[in-house]
């Protein structure tokens, strides 16, 4: 069939597409366009094309200032460790819950722990600034009744990780815990019985039966969140920091936010983005590589 | 036997465990309730640990007299209501075309789209496209950047895949143009995964801080959110005094204002969970 003849049979699926095309060539591919200014000196009047190129004096500059190496620490620390404690919690959560026989206890409880994937972060933020504070917080009250110096969390630089780890993990745990759990269902119950009648106990099948067979599941998602490592909640970031923890709380994209849109330096901030960008790129590239050489399924 | 003891006490230390991890999850929400409903006094006093002391919803009353709250509250209404709606039906007619073996470019449409995933330039270059087109202090702004959600069109264009193209061969036999076998057929079979997906873009709109704080200047067009960090983050004279915040505006106010803007996603909670959870589903399966 000629192109124009399936063109025109194809006439109203393409009227239908046609918003779905100008979206994304306007909102996913002009942003891209948009990145020029990385390389020039922005100037709102002049606009994208008549600013004055500049080459890579701005990628430069941010290379050699000391808070590129500060963003880099910052954001691969609060990743990491996001990583590190956040991970194993989701699959505990699921596997304890599969092993729980009471079945309307098992679900109130998985409804609960899901609740705050409802939340959103300003919410959970103030929560987290509610309970940490100095005078009103239950967490400061019990320190107090304890007979320790009450701790001013938010403003101690050593606290922050902590603080956003945790949280991270107390709103997100239910949520991913979903996905262990459909796959413990699909696990084939044949396998349980013949463990039966072979006389396993129940902490054996599930030493060699569930986590076994878990483990595709877990290899796929731990590539797949290292790959996404660099993309931390910015949104919490933003909202829990203060100046004194700029030190071990800016990220690539906080700083992005204060130094383009609060101090206008839209072309600076422009070139730390296209930094972050690609390394959060090559990073999802090779975890996705990995991901298909070690036998699981890639994103694509 | 001694296995079966064993089994037991097993499962008793398991349950024991999984009601902590439950209670501590809830905990922090039913305390923000009990306090927001408590009288003065034991709040003052720091009486009130978990279960509300003395009930009174002077706090409640004072929220909604701030006339920025309920304000804040019908804007996040409408541009939830809207920006989903605009969502869903893009997300639709996008879906559909790609979901047609035979669609014209289909190979080309669907890498273009599909590699917008990997490509993030960040928060300039989108703001000044949006600044460009003038959305700046437009509901517009809220809605259009982000109209269709790559992952969202995905999981519906394999769940139209999937419905039975004898569906689709019966009706353009009796000679249903394109437009009918998508809003008169596809669409209203696809309710369950239009559930799905409709409820996490509502759920992005309805919790959404970041967009309308950078695309918004015009406080009279704040969604909750932002007013929300505005009065319990920075708060009201927008110094940033996190240090001890909650002191300086009274504590059942804060915590009336944050249930206040949670009552409505707690209420549809119970309802939406299932199909919550094959959204989340569904997203991993392609991701």
């Amino acid at each position: 069939m000629g192109t124009l003849k399936h063109i025109k049979r194809d006439r109203q699926l393409l009227l239908l597409f046609l918003p779905c095309l100008v979206f994304y060539i306007i909102f996913r591919y002009g942003p891209l366009y948009g990145l020029i200014i990385a390389f020039k000196d922005y100037n709102v009047f002049e606009g994208i094309m008549g600013s004055k190129w500049v080459g890579l004096k701005h990628f430069i500059k941010f290379f050699s200032s000391n808070d590129f190496v500060l963003l880099f620490k910052n954001t691969l620390a609060l990743g990491f460790f996001t990583l590190i404690f956040g991970f194993p919690v989701p699959i505990l959560l699921a596997i304890s819950l599969n092993e729980l026989r009471v079945k309307w206890l098992k679900k109130s409880i998985q409804t609960l722990t899901y609740l705050p994937a409802f939340l959103s972060v300003v919410i959970i933020c103030s929560m987290v600034i509610d309970f940490l504070s100095p005078s009103t917080g239950l967490i400061n009250k019990l320190i107090a009744a304890l007979g320790f110096e009450k701790i001013y969390f938010l403003i101690m630089p050593e606290w922050f990780r902590t603080i956003y780890v945790s949280s991270d993990i107390w709103a997100t745990m239910g949520y991913e815990a979903i996905i262990y759990l459909a796959a413990i269902a699909g696990i084939n119950p044949t396998l349980y019985e013949a463990a039966r009648v072979d006389g396993c106990s129940r902490l054996k099948s599930l030493w060699h039966i569930t986590i076994p067979s878990l483990m595709p599941t877990i290899l796929v998602m731990f590539i797949l969140k290292t790959g996404s490592m660099i993309r931390i909640g910015y949104e919490k970031v933003l909202l829990l920091y203060t100046p004194t923890t700029y030190e071990v709380a800016d990220v690539f994209s906080t700083y992005v936010y204060r130094k383009g849109l609060i101090e206008s330096n839209y072309s600076y901030a422009a070139a730390v983005g296209m930094f972050e960008a690609l390394v959060a790129m090559t990073m999802l590239l090779t975890a996705n590589f990995i991901s298909r050489k070690a036998g699981g399924k890639g994103l694509w | 036997m001694v296995g079966e003891s064993k089994v037991n006490l097993f499962g008793i230390i398991n349950g024991l465990l999984l009601c902590c991890i439950a209670l501590m999850t809830v905990y922090p929400i039913i305390y923000i309730f009990s306090i927001s409903i408590s009288d003065t006094a034991s709040v003052v006093q720091g009486k009130v640990t978990l279960f509300p002391k003395g009930i009174n919803f002077d706090a409640y009353m004072e929220v909604l007299k701030d006339e920025r709250i309920p304000r804040a509250y019908l804007n996040t209404i409408f541009y939830t209501g809207f920006g989903t709606f605009i969502n869903l039906l893009l997300t639709s007619i996008a879906a559909y075309p790609l979901s047609r073996p035979d669609f014209i470019w289909r190979k080309y449409w669907m890498f273009g789209i599909v590699l917008t995933m990997f490509l993030n330039p960040g928060i300039i270059p989108n703001y000044l496209i949006v600044q460009g087109l003038g959305l700046t202090d437009t509901v517009w702004a809220l809605v259009i950047p982000n109209a269709i959600w790559t992952m969202e069109l995905i999981i519906l264009k394999s769940f139209y895949e999937n419905m039975s193209s004898q569906v689709r061969e019966a009706a353009v036999i009796d000679g249903a143009s394109e437009y009918r076998i998508l809003f008169q057929i596809l669409i209203p079979l696809s309710k369950p995964a239009l559930a799905s997906i409709g409820l996490f873009y509502f759920m992005g709109h309805w919790n959404s801080f970041f967009l309308p704080m950078i695309y918004l200047n015009d406080s009279s067009m704040y969604p909750l959110q932002v007013v929300l960090r505005d009065m319990l983050i920075f708060d009201e004279g927008g110094g940033k005094s996190l240090v001890d915040a909650a002191a300086l505006a009274p504590q059942a106010k804060k915590n009336a204002t944050i249930v206040l803007s949670m009552i409505p996603v707690l209420m549809i909670y119970p309802f939406v969970q299932k199909y919550f959870a094959k959204g989340v589903m569904l997203g991993s399966e392609k991701g």
